[in-house]
């Protein structure tokens, strides 16, 4: 039988279009010409098919080939994307789970971490000083008591009691009372003055 | 003879790098405790007290300041109002030794040009982790013409010293004023000066 003899390179015409290769064109072009060779001894008038046939398959080889670089390029880059996108994944999950940088000068916050940046300097700078204020506040009401508890305050009389606030702008004042010493802009809770009976 | 709390009121700041000991410093002076545990400061906090120095009952309101950096605009504001600054360094730490340079500028920048400054060289209980030699700290502060000490809050070694040498340079620079009538504000400002009541002696 003919047909085993050449059923390799004849399974080139069963492919799908996409799948074929340079290889399966060489294969399609040896049966080709082999078929066209049993015609050619018929007559002459075949020379002109047989050129025109070489051509189409030339150009056939082509296609093909540019079509399976262009897959090859095709797979690399998806291969690289993939690998890229792998590391940067890997990166974002390594380098701390609330703050990444997000370019120069700047932070990413994590909003589900319960411990990220909130409040403002300002914000801060206020509650600190309101801490300060009531430590003050807590230090003239102990001394005070102290002193009533000694009984050097007699009960009628409130003591003269001193509230320092300073908060940086009050300091100025103070160091210009310190060299003047006269005037002053500070808060102050005062009783009578202290005087001894 | 009326109750006076004291005569005067002084403003000392501390400053330096986070974990020189500037709080533990402080704390020993105000209520001479140690405490390990290593609690960074936040922002700005302050203690009282008060000292006797040459008959005069001296308010030490002493500021304690964050050394890191992110606190910078916070301290910075109270350096203004200080009448004495002490700069602290860790003599196991040589980073901080080598800022002091950089405080020196804070000071500098932002203190009055009057204040009175002060280098502490601290935990020199810590003799076998020293890394700042004391000469080194000495070379320094006459550079700048600025007094220094070698420290530790922890031993309580020259602490006391330290605060009331400072106190006391501030008052051989504070104007003696007569105490005038019993309607002085003793506020922060009027306290800065003599403060006595009228019947006083």
């Amino acid at each position: 039988m003919e047909f085993g003899e050449e059923s390799s390179p004849a399974l080139a015409f069963e492919k799908n279009a996409f799948e074929l290769t340079v290889e399966d064109v060489y294969d399609i072009s040896y049966v080709i010409g082999r078929d066209l060779l049993k015609i050619s001894s018929t007559g002459e008038e075949v020379s002109d098919l047989q050129f025109r046939i070489v051509r189409v398959l030339e150009m056939f080889e082509t296609l093909v080939n540019k079509y399976n670089l262009s897959l090859e390029e095709m797979k690399m880059e998806r291969d690289n994307l993939r690998s890229e996108l792998d590391r940067i994944m890997k990166d974002g999950s390594s380098s701390g789970q609330s703050i990444q940088t997000g370019g120069p000068n700047q932070l990413v916050v994590d909003l589900t971490d319960p411990n990220r940046p909130r409040f403002t300097m300002q914000e801060l700078k206020e509650v600190l000083q309101e801490r300060n204020q009531l430590k003050a506040q807590l230090m003239v009401a102990q001394e005070e008591l102290q002193l009533y508890k000694s009984g050097i305050l007699p009960q009628a009389e409130p003591a003269l009691v001193e509230v320092d606030l300073t908060p940086p702008a009050a300091i100025e004042n103070i160091l210009l009372q310190y060299e003047n010493s006269q005037g002053s802009n500070h808060t102050v809770i005062r009783g009578s003055p202290v005087r001894m009976p | 003879m009326a109750k006076k709390t004291y005569d005067l009121l002084f403003k000392l700041l501390l400053i330096g790098d986070s974990g020189v000991g500037k709080t533990c410093v402080l704390f020993r002076f105000s209520d001479d405790a140690f405490n390990t545990t290593f609690i960074s400061t936040i922002g700005i906090d302050f203690k009282i007290k008060t000292v006797e120095l040459q008959g005069k009952k001296i308010k030490l309101q002493i500021w304690d300041t964050a050394g890191q950096e992110r606190f910078h605009t916070i301290t910075t504001s109270y350096y203004r109002g200080a009448m004495g600054i002490m700069l602290v360094y860790d003599i196991t730490n040589a980073k901080s030794f080598e800022n002091i340079s950089k405080w020196l500028r804070n000071i500098d920048e932002h203190a009055n040009e009057d204040v009175e400054r002060m280098l502490l060289g601290n935990k020199c209980d810590m003799e076998d982790k020293r890394v700042v030699l004391k000469t080194k700290g000495e070379q320094i502060a006459r550079e700048h013409g600025i007094r220094f000490f070698e420290t530790s809050a922890k031993a309580n070694i020259n602490i006391e010293k330290a605060f009331l040498t400072l106190a006391e340079d501030i008052l051989k620079k504070t104007p003696v004023k007569e105490p005038n009538s019993e309607n002085v504000d003793i506020s922060s400002g009027g306290g800065v000066t003599s403060w006595k009541s009228k019947c006083c002696s």
